[in-house]
């Protein structure tokens, strides 16, 4: 057990331990099911027993995430007690992407009901699978699997914690998260709205960018928290690799990755993290040092709370935003019949209780129960000073820790000096790693971008993924979860990994991360290391 | 004198147009049928009933109410007879509540929060407009029914009004302030939650003064000062409406609606000063224009915290307070608290203990009743909306709003007795009635008089007075005649006109009224004539009324007046008798009764009484009185 289970563990109550430690029933399939499947990709739109043939190169097909609207098609979630619910308007991101790339809408993706979960597994429609009985990552596994299939140019997800990035490591796929608000939100199903980020899954780096290159200057007025038209101009001219982008950006074909440092995070570097994606990784900055680029170890020292805080800030959001499935206006109400069972209930609490309990008791799954359980605790009178408020300081360390390795500043973050410069937030070397180099007097060598792996393990077999216990799922998280709570761009590619006896699966994600902003540039580079990879 | 409207406001500051950039961009609303709301009927269990009757009577979002137990319900209409019952049986009678605001020994303290609704054309968070008794469900965004997938849209043009309530109440606006969702399950909210502002308001530390005229208890003398914790914005929910059954019906109109919450600090400690505080408030929210209705159209509700300590020991902590929700009137919040004291006091007489509850009040009971106890209160779980930005009000709108507010009703009451020496009670009720329309009704005819008078208004100081003194009662009597069907309502806009009764219309009547050129009785009957539209339906203005109808007082000459004296005192010798000896007191009686004979004798509509009355004590003097002696 490494440190990082260790110091989550301790944060949770011991009497909400127990009572979150909930029967796992095995996995459920709808019994009238029109879908017979193997991989479970789908919950709406094609049908897996007749899949169609490929795309031919002419046709983009859009996949979309089962929480992200699209008029026409039922939005559920994955969830029972969405069944057969549909939004009203279609996601601005969809729209945008089939009107600017004249794609077609092909169906919509299987998930973690609500997006809570790292396997796809936690769903009424079936466990996603690409390779067979193995995890296919989650939350986004049904977009993942439909891009691994090949039915599916390119496909929409959303990524909480990693839930991209995942899927896209687990089905030997492209996974990519852009900065916080960069796409838009409108249309998408909140899981926690603070760390929701729309992101696209395909087989190369290619059709992302082109979709990123012809979204990124949109500001959705729908959505509070697209960034104005004005931050963005102003982000873009401090950046590189954009079409709007005043500088001639270095040719990656011909100067290979000259002039550009990785970082490698010490502290990524767990127990948990199997031998053979330790390798895959290191061979990936080998090949990096062979196009011309550096590779340091950087220290990110507050990543051993970042999963803490991440389970304490996505929760307490959950569990607001999934009040609205009451039974009254949306989510599925409980029969009648079982209702009338409790309604004997003379206490005035068991009131409410009638109304609600029942309709919430049925129509969420063990996994969306849990964390509803976890964030009202951690918001409530007693529990948020300690877990909420110090969760979001937590958040604030981690993006500091970023903004300190990073070359480029962050351009939310207002210039103490007022006068433009580049000058970095100093290291406090009291809390850093001592294993990192100096580069001067003034601290260790800052990065371009932070190479690390996107899970900790090849994709679980679902037997040993029913076995496990919440924490040590929690725990695939690791990685994936620092991004997200500081809103920072990052890309999974896939990396090959060294034969093994034991394990057939020969290949692993290996995630690049990049400063608020870069996208453009983390994509080339991404783009670039996945071409010499190959 | 003017105000400048919200409305009008809202469209010349920020750039002359609110910017509809980012969060405020215009997006069609959807028109949502009410056959759509109705998809999912809100049916409730039997056991949610009193739940209901709550809720149906709640207009302002009150965090849901957790039931009362179903034991404790008793219909209201069965309660008030048991009450009635008991209180006769008890040979009980209600202490007048003047004479009931301290207990010896035991000393109130009292807090109040006040909702008030903003005067603002939209939602909070929504681009749907707001809407008083329109179509049901006809005015509703996807996030008011908070529609999975869609995200709340701040419209910046509802902090115009509510920047001018906390200026009004002399508050801190804070240049940064942020929205929480407070939680609980109530099918009024389809969130699941409200929005509000717990953490960050808006507005902090203001105050009060609260004088005598007020209407505060006489135990606090010359005034005090209520201190203003905060004032916060928040959103109001969904309208029950009860049917026949076990059916609700669910109006979406008003979720969203915004609202402000102002919170007072625990300085009260009489009760009727705690209803003259909500009535003040309500005063200076309708004075700056900020809030859309009073009490008593349900656009403003109280809750009050009550807690009760011993005076004995000075260093003896405030006592468990209870809160007592939706209070809809003044005389229900000093009721309430008179109510809730007593109670307090007699539970620790006995040695009980209070308990940290919340309690309701029904309009003309005796007795809180219990709610929830502190075991049912709601965990709100407050949290910061991570959809919405900070809200960061610049200190040049600030500055703006504070050189615009005009002047506040203080000031005013000041003016209405210095200026024009009305009493405090007439310039109070001037500034309070018709939510301020009727005192802008006085300024205008206040202009229109000094128009036609053409001197200073100290010169013509009576004709004001007249004047104040028909806009409050002369123009009450108009609606009040129960056996005139016409619309009992003087029709009165904010701009400070009249539909019923223009201001020239009135002008005209005073200044005829006040210059002798009409009687008394004319000038009533031709405010009449105006009210029911006769002027300028039949008559052009009202001189050509009294043209026409020949209404001029042509008034007796001084001969004519001494002749019908000499009539009046004929055969009167008795009464004339009674003049002679007038050292030890005026026989004011008698002459009133001369004065009679000649309004009877003479043709009335041309007599002034005042003026007869006048030639009759002269001539009693010099004429009739010395010819008693020859």
């Amino acid at each position: 057990m490494s440190t990082h289970v260790r110091h989550f563990r301790s944060k949770i109550p011991s009497g909400v331990l127990c009572s979150l430690r909930l029967r796992r029933t095995p996995p459920l399939r709808l019994a009238s099911s029109s879908l017979p499947t193997r991989t479970n990709a789908f919950i709406a739109g094609v049908d897996e027993a007749s899949l169609p043939p490929p795309p031919d190169a002419s046709q983009i097909r859009l996949a979309v995430k089962d929480n992200i609207a699209a008029q026409g098609l039922p939005t559920t979630c994955a969830s029972r007690i969405l069944t057969g619910h549909e939004v009203p308007f279609t996601a601005t991101i969809v729209a945008q992407i089939e009107q600017l790339l004249g794609a077609e809408l092909w169906g919509k993706t299987n998930m973690d009901e609500f997006g809570m979960g790292t396997h796809s597994t936690n769903t009424p429609y079936g466990s996603v699978n690409l390779l067979e009985g193995r995890s296919a990552g989650g939350s986004s596994g049904g977009s993942a699997v439909a891009v691994g299939l090949g039915q599916a140019t390119v496909a929409l997800g959303t990524d909480t914690g990693g839930s991209i990035r995942m899927p896209a490591a687990y089905t030997n796929t492209v996974g990519f998260k852009p900065s916080y608000g960069m796409l838009s939100r409108w249309g998408v199903v909140p899981y926690a709205n603070s760390l929701d980020t729309v992101g696209l899954i395909a087989k190369e780096v290619a059709p992302i960018q082109e979709i990123i290159h012809a979204v990124c200057m949109d500001h959705d007025p729908k959505d509070p928290t697209s960034l104005p038209a004005t931050v963005r101009e102003r982000c873009v001219a401090e950046r590189q690799y954009y079409p709007s982008s005043r500088r001639t950006p270095p040719d990656l074909q011909s100067q290979g990755l000259r002039g550009l440092t990785f970082g490698l995070p010490i502290e990524y570097n767990i127990e948990e993290l199997s031998p053979r994606i330790k390798e895959g990784w290191m061979q990936v900055a080998d090949k990096i040092k062979e196009q011309g680029g550096r590779v340091v170890p950087v220290s990110l020292p507050s990543t051993k709370s970042a999963l803490s805080a991440y389970y304490v800030i996505a929760p307490a959001e959950a569990a607001s935003n999934l009040s609205k499935y009451d039974g009254i206006r949306y989510g599925k109400r409980a029969s009648a019949s079982a209702s009338a069972e409790d309604s004997d209930t003379t206490s005035s609490d068991a009131l409410n209780g009638i109304l609600y309990a029942k309709t919430r008791g049925e129509g969420f799954g063990p996994e969306v129960k849990r964390r509803i359980l976890l964030g009202s605790y951690t918001l409530s009178s007693e529990a948020v000073d300690n877990y909420f408020k110090q969760a979001q300081r937590v958040r604030r360390l981690v993006r500091r820790d970023f903004d300190r390795v990073f070359r480029l500043s962050n351009p939310l973050l207002e210039n103490e000096h007022g006068d433009g410069s580049d000058e970095q937030q100093q290291f406090d070397l009291s809390d850093m790693d001592e294993s990192v180099p100096l580069e001067s007097k003034l601290g260790p060598t800052q990065i371009d971008f932070l190479l690390c792996p996107t899970a900790p393990t090849t994709p679980p077999k679902l037997n040993d993924v029913a076995k496990q216990t919440p924490f040590d799922s929690y725990m695939n998280d690791v990685f994936t979860v620092p991004a997200s709570l500081a809103g920072l761009p990052a890309i999974s590619i896939p990396m090959a990994l060294p034969k093994s006896e034991e394990d057939p699966v020969d290949f692993g994600g290996v995630q690049l991360i990049g400063q608020f902003w870069d996208d453009a540039r983390l994509l080339a580079v991404a783009g670039h290391v996945r071409s010499k990879q190959q | 004198m003017s105000r400048v409207p919200t409305a009008a406001l809202s469209k010349y500051l920020l750039q002359g147009q609110v910017s509809r950039q980012g969060c405020l961009r215009l997006t069609r609303t959807p028109q949502i049928s009410a056959r759509a709301i109705a998809l999912r009927p809100a049916i409730v269990s039997s056991h949610s009933r009193n739940l209901h009757t709550q809720t149906t009577e709640t207009p302002l979002s009150t965090p849901s109410p957790a039931p009362a137990a179903p034991s404790n319900h008793v219909p209201l209409r069965k309660q008030l007879k048991d009450e009635a019952k008991k209180a006769k049986a008890a040979g009980k009678k209600k202490k007048k509540n003047a004479t009931n605001q301290v207990v010896p020994g035991w000393e109130l303290t009292v807090g109040i929060e006040i909702h008030a609704q903003l005067n603002t054309a939209r939602k909070l968070f929504s681009e749907a407009t707001t809407s008083f008794n329109d179509e049901s469900n006809s005015h509703v965004a996807y996030f008011d029914l908070a529609t999975p997938g869609s995200q709340p849209h701040f419209q910046k043009e509802t902090l115009i009004p509510a920047l001018r309530a906390a200026l009004a109440l002399n508050c801190d606006i804070q240049p940064v302030s942020r929205f929480d969702r407070k939680h609980y399950f109530h099918w009024d909210q389809p969130s699941g939650y409200q929005i509000t502002q717990y953490y960050e308001p808006f507005a902090r530390e203001g105050r009060i003064i609260l004088q005598p005229r007020d209407g505060i208890a006489a135990e606090d003398g010359d005034g005090l000062a209520v201190r203003i914790q905060q004032v916060q914005m928040e959103q109001d929910t969904a309208k029950t409406m009860a049917q026949p059954g076990e059916t609700h019906w669910i109006d979406f109109n008003r979720t969203g609606v915004p609202l402000i919450e102002i919170i007072t600090r625990p300085d009260i400690h009489h009760p009727a000063t705690a209803a003259a505080l909500v009535r003040k408030v309500q005063i200076l929210l309708n004075a700056v224009d900020a809030c859309v209705s009073g009490m008593e159209a349900g656009g403003l509700r109280a809750d009050v915290n009550v807690s009760v300590r011993r005076t004995d020991d000075p260093n003896t902590p405030l006592g468990t307070r209870t809160e007592i929700k939706n209070l809809s009137s003044f005389k229900a919040v000093e009721d309430a608290i008179i109510a809730e004291r007593d109670r307090q006091i007699a539970v620790l007489e006995a040695g009980g203990v209070i308990e940290g509850e919340t309690r309701g009040w029904s309009i003309g009971s005796t007795e809180t009743r219990r709610l929830r106890g502190k075991e049912g209160e709601v965990d709100y779980r407050y949290m910061p909306d991570p959809d919405l930005l900070p809200v960061v009000i610049g200190d040049d709108l600030v500055s703006h709003l504070r050189n615009s507010m005009g002047q506040l009703p203080d000031a005013e009451v000041d003016e209405l007795t210095e200026v024009f020496g009305l009493t405090a009670k007439d310039a109070l009720s001037l500034v309070a009635l018709d939510s301020g329309a009727r005192v802008e009704y006085f300024w205008r005819v206040v202009e229109s008089l000094q128009s036609k008078l053409d001197s200073s208004i100290a010169e013509n100081l009576a004709c004001f007075q007249m004047a104040a003194n028909w806009i409050l009662h002369e123009l009450g009597r108009l609606t009040s005649n129960p056996h005139d069907g016409s619309a009992q309502d003087l029709g009165f806009t904010s701009d400070g006109e009249c539909r019923r009764v223009p201001v020239d219309s009135l002008a005209d009547i005073i200044v005829f009224l006040y210059q002798h050129k009409i009687t008394t009785k004319v000038a009533k009957e031709l405010l009449w004539v105006v009210y029911r539209g006769n002027v300028p339906e039949q008559y052009s203005s009202v001189t050509d009324a009294i043209e026409t109808e020949n209404m001029w007082f042509n008034e007796l000459s001084e001969q004519e007046y001494a002749e019908l004296a000499d009539q009046a005192v004929e055969d009167q010798e008795d009464i004339v008798g009674q003049f002679v000896d007038t050292s030890r007191q005026y026989p004011q009686g008698k002459l009133m009764f001369l004065v009679g004979r000649m309004m009877r004798l003479g043709s009335e509509e041309r007599i002034d009484p005042k003026n007869a009355e006048s030639v009759m004590r002269r001539l009693l003097e010099e004429k009739y009185v010395p010819a008693l002696g020859r």
